[in-house]
């Protein structure tokens, strides 16, 4: 039984019940812990790994089917002989991910979280025991899709770049603000369909910069090449920061 | 999903303060969440009933307090607002900062 009068601390208040034969003290303990810390250590184990082993961390984030893979895909080769590359894929279920960027010749480790809806630092700090970070410049991590979960979860990343599609609607970043906020950079992709879809570039441009002013756009698209050389030039660019 | 792991981390974080305090029961666990933490409070409500069983807090009642985002405006000083906003509550005036509204803590448990 807690006993109050001999180990009351500070920040403590006590109120008396009555049960019947005896007296039980309730007590209010004051905490004031943050939840969820396990995986903020966690992101912050990943921080320093990344910069010890002057590795470019990028956490590449958006809806299911908004293109992130060949986004990866594009980007390895047009970073060939510039920077090398090592990626790994997140995913509820399969290696279909992992087996595609596989064939681009590069390091490639996939984690499937079963049912988690976004990757957990700690399955990302184990995912790097089949990376050498040692041979590579430019760690891209492809997380789950999902514009939710993965918003709460940072993996100790350098650089978040969020990718949106034209067919997703341009007003994504109004509903989905926490996602776009803490995001450096904003993927626009397969503009080559804009003429199909109603999605107005101008709109997602101001939506995106009334939840994070700061954000950097860029316009591409894998079937005619647009935007993808600027948007390589700035991640190698990043890179050159970091290592400086 | 995400909010059955929450409701865990909490009834972990109260039972083991409980032990320290040398509780037999936990009656009450108050937690403090963020309005810009997307978390559905009857959500972790219903996940939180079934992370108790069989611990020091079955039973116990869960209180959520609700943190607002703080809107810093130059002129009417800081604003409660329930969401990210980019104008000022009070006056309209735009480019305002916001802060909090980010939290997710276990604030207290009350234990016998």
């Amino acid at each position: 039984m807690y006993n109050s009068r001999t180990h009351r601390r500070p920040g403590q208040r006590t109120a008396w019940k009555k049960f019947p034969g005896r007296r039980v003290a309730a007590v209010k303990v004051e905490i004031e812990k943050e939840i969820q810390q396990s995986a903020e250590a966690a992101s912050r184990v990943l921080e320093r790994i990344f910069a010890s082993r002057k590795v470019l961390a990028i956490n590449l984030v958006s809806s299911p089917g908004s293109g992130k893979t060949t986004l990866i895909e594009t980007m390895i080769d047009r970073l060939d002989g510039r920077k090398r590359i090592a990626v790994v894929e997140g995913d509820i279920e399969t290696e279909i991910d992992a087996e595609r960027i596989r064939k681009h010749g590069v390091q490639v480790h996939q984690i499937t979280t079963r049912s988690a809806c976004h990757i957990p630092p700690a399955l990302l700090v184990k995912a790097l025991d089949h990376i050498d970070l040692d041979a590579a410049d430019l760690l891209v991590v492809e997380n789950v899709g999902n514009l939710v979960c993965p918003a709460e979860v940072p993996l100790g990343e350098d650089v978040r770049v969020v990718a949106l599609s034209v067919t997703e609607g341009d007003e994504k970043p109004l509903k989905y603000p926490l996602i776009f906020k803490p995001s450096r950079i904003l993927v626009i992709t397969k503009t080559d369909l804009l003429p199909f879809v109603k999605f107005s570039t101008e709109a997602v441009k101001a939506a995106a910069r009334s939840v994070n002013p700061a954000i950097e756009i860029f316009e591409t698209s894998a079937v005619t090449g647009e935007g993808l050389a600027a948007l390589v030039d700035r991640i190698e660019a990043l890179h050159a920061e970091k290592v400086r | 999903m995400h909010e059955l792991g929450i409701a865990t981390e909490i009834v972990a974080a109260a039972v083991s303060e409980a032990q320290k305090h040398g509780a037999v029961k936990i009656t009450t666990v108050t937690i403090r969440v963020g309005v810009l933490r997307g978390i559905v409070p009857e959500s972790v409500r219903m996940f939180f009933e079934y992370a108790v069983k069989g611990t020091l807090a079955e039973g116990a009642a869960l209180e959520i307090e609700e943190e607002p985002v703080l809107v810093s405006c130059r002129d009417c000083g800081d604003t409660p607002a329930s969401g990210l906003t980019v104008s000022c509550p009070a006056c309209g005036r735009d480019g305002v900062a916001v802060k909090g509204g980010d939290s997710l803590r276990i604030v207290s448990i009350d234990i016998e």
